[in-house]
């Protein structure tokens, strides 16, 4: 296990922040910590960092007790922090290199290093820019070259993407997932369901402090009674046939309205196939079929009850 | 690695163009307009008044020979002229001076060492630039004079060529003005402004907080959370705040040698020694404030100005009476004032020919700088934070 946190508990005053959070991250895997604004992920993270002070639990990061002089452990993690943190002095290589250099003394070596994380978050081109003449999604991608141009075998990520275009963002998550493959093990937050889903091996749903599930998004998906949801665009649909249709295995709920129709079902292989059948051998014809596989907002939302996005 | 973070640091704060901008230039404009306001003093032309003086008369007096010369030569009118000098007896010339008469009273005879008939003493009630020249005056009489009785003991000979030496008119007016600095009053305001510079210092220290505390900034959450040990990169920071806050004294003493030519004397080791000190007291005013103060930037600052002021005026820089204030009424206060022990150390520098009290000035700012620094270091070492 790189990381086990055990019942940490973090007040602000009133509020709990974090309610007996507990989490294990293991070698290799690519971790999503998943939950909407205020879930307490960076309050999580930062405890776990031994930023912040907590009222209670234990942090271990690769079996050893982690502290603010913990400095043996720091030298393999790689942060890229929420907020950016880099320097307005320092150019986009300097701040690169300034970073590496606490990590990384052998000058020769760093060049190199440096070299590979401008190439890497796309910014070959801004090296000698400073952070003030940067858009937003390329200061956030020099954040993240900060926080992984030494190399860690941990990286630690709080929501890197936040306003990065999605052509960078693509690229980013492409990345995370080379940097996965050679070896790093990843913990990435976010509140957006798709990064994760695409990115991560396992997910951690956590809201208002706690962790509601944890999974590969297969599993995730898996805990909730529910499959995909068919979208078909027909006309003059008889209530006869959506009775029948209602009648199909796996078959959770039909809705016909306003010229479409959905079924929602339950688990269940060739769903699709079966209903597109039924509508052939009734001589029904149609115009568009959508299918939708189930999403972890529909897990966040059959545990919740609330829309993982506002 | 600590080289790393030093020069990184100091890349940072150089850069840090409005810091620099301002740290450098509100010292620059002041001096400039000091210059203009006190300009014909700096020209070297005699808008020097004579300083009124009083004599004890006495047997004391009138058997000194030398002093009655040295005293006469250097009243007599003449574009050399520095005394105007009253004879009087000794309750008439204490009288003037209460009375603010006379600047000094001279009182032969009466000596705090020797107490034999040529020694000689000064009775004044303020201090200033008109008292110290006279201190200088009687200094360097007695410092002569004992080199003159030095010299008739070894070589009696050799004494008469010496004493006509010492006898020419001019010989004091020049030994008065020996280190090249005719002390005008106009040096003061050069050195307060030095002092003010100095505790500019306090910018850098206090920039260096906010980038080194996770609470503080998303930098300073960041650089706590590499592995290099927290200390190190507080010392480094700190080292790169305090070469650039000396680096701009320097800057500004440059200004007022070269381009306002304020002549510094012959001490020059020693304004940078006090330059230095100061410098390091005004980091370390700035690192504490930045340490003890966890609210916004722009409170944090405002705070430092403040006290940065409030320094300054307690020492007498803005109002130079303040300064004996703070000396009879609350003398704690100048011992505990880096800005009061600056201008103090600067003072003393041209007031008093054997370095104790400036040494002592020294001294006292290093030790609060040195505790300053100890409290801000154990706060900024790097615990977890309550909230970020
Ligand atoms: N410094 C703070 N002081 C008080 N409350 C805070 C502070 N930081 C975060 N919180 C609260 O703690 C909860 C968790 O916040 P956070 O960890 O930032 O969530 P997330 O990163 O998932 O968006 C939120 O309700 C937030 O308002
Ligand atoms: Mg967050």
């Amino acid at each position: 296990m790189l990381i086990s946190v055990r019942d940490l508990v973090k007040r602000y005053g009133n509020l709990v922040a974090l309610d007996h959070f507990s989490l294990d991250v293991r070698e290799g895997e690519i971790l999503g910590l998943l939950g909407p604004n205020g879930s307490g992920k960076t309050t999580a993270i930062n405890c776990i960092l031994s930023l912040l002070r907590y009222d209670k639990g234990t942090v271990e990061i690769f079996g050893r007790p982690m502290a603010p002089d913990a400095y043996e452990s720091k030298r393999d993690i790689g942060v890229v922090p929420q907020n950016v943190a880099v320097f307005n002095e320092l150019t986009v290589e300097e701040n690169i290199d300034y970073f590496c250099g606490m990590y990384v003394e052998d000058r020769a070596v760093r060049r190199g290093l440096v070299q590979e994380a401008v190439e890497f978050v796309g910014l070959a081109d801004f090296r000698r820019f400073y952070p003030r003449k940067l858009s937003g999604g390329m200061l956030r991608r020099l954040n993240i070259a900060c926080g992984i141009a030494h190399k860690p075998k941990l990286i630690i990520m709080d929501e890197p993407t936040v306003g990065v275009d999605p052509q960078s963002r693509n690229s980013v998550l492409e990345g995370i997932r080379k940097l996965n493959e050679h070896g790093a093990t990843v913990v990435y937050t976010s509140h957006y369901m798709e990064e994760v889903e695409q990115l991560c091996t396992r997910i951690v749903i956590m809201d208002k402090g706690r962790t509601l599930a944890t999974g590969t998004k297969d599993e995730l998906k898996a805990m909730i009674n529910r499959g995909e949801t068919i979208t078909v665009e027909i006309y003059a649909l008889q209530d006869e046939d959506v009775e029948r249709i209602r009648q199909l295995p796996n078959v959770a709920s039909v809705e016909y309205d306003d010229n479409r129709l959905t079924v929602r079902y339950a688990n269940g292989q060739h769903n699709l196939l079966t209903l597109l059948d039924f509508l052939k051998s009734r001589d029904l014809s149609f115009e568009k079929v959508y299918s939708e596989r189930p999403t972890l907002n529909d897990v966040f939302l059959e545990i919740t009850g609330r829309q993982l996005r506002d | 690695m600590a080289m790393h973070v030093f020069s990184y640091r100091l890349k940072c704060l150089l850069r840090d163009k409005e810091s620099v901008f301002w740290t450098l230039a509100f010292p620059v404009l002041l001096a400039t307009m000091f210059h203009f306001a006190f300009g014909h003093l700096m020209t070297g032309e005699p808008a020097f008044e004579p300083i009124p003086v009083a004599v004890a008369d006495g047997a004391a007096y009138q058997s000194n020979f030398a002093l009655r010369q040295m005293l006469e030569a250097v009243s007599a009118d003449g574009e050399n002229q520095l005394l105007r000098l009253t004879v009087v007896d000794r309750e008439q010339a204490e009288r003037m001076l209460a009375a603010g008469e006379v600047v000094g009273v001279i009182l032969p005879g009466e000596g705090s060492d020797t107490g034999d008939a040529t020694s000689v003493s000064l009775m004044v009630t303020q201090s200033g630039i008109r008292q110290s020249i006279l201190k200088a005056l009687l200094d360097e009489y007695l410092h002569s004079y004992a080199t003159v009785s030095s010299i008739a003991a070894a070589n009696p000979v050799a004494l008469f060529g010496l004493i006509g030496e010492l006898g020419a008119r001019e010989s004091y007016t020049q030994q008065v003005s020996f280190s090249d600095v005719l002390p005008d009053s106009s040096i003061g305001y050069f050195y307060a402004l030095l002092a003010m510079t100095c505790l500019y210092g306090g910018f850098w220290g206090m920039r260096n907080t906010n980038d080194l505390q996770a609470d503080q900034s998303p930098q300073g959450a960041r650089r706590s959370l590499a592995p290099t040990h927290k200390m190190a990169v507080v010392l480094c920071d700190w080292a790169a705040a305090l070469v650039v806050s000396f680096g701009e004294v320097l800057a500004v003493l440059a200004y007022l040698a070269f381009a306002l030519k304020v002549q510094f004397g012959s001490q020059v080791g020693y304004v940078l020694l006090t330059c230095a000190a100061g410098c390091l007291a005004g980091v370390s005013v700035g690192t504490l404030i930045g340490t003890m103060v966890r609210k916004s930037e722009g409170l944090k600052v405002g705070i430092l100005v403040g006290v940065n002021n409030l320094m300054c005026f307690f020492a007498g820089l803005m109002f130079v009476k303040m300064k004996d204030i703070i000396a009879r009424n609350a003398p704690v206060l100048s011992y505990i004032n880096p800005a009061a022990l600056i201008s103090d150390a600067f003072y003393s520098l041209y007031v008093f020919d054997n370095h104790r009290r400036f040494f002592t000035n020294i001294a006292i700012l290093c030790v609060l700088s040195a505790a300053m620094c100890l409290v801000s270091f154990m706060q900024l070492r790097g615990e977890r934070y309550a909230s970020l």
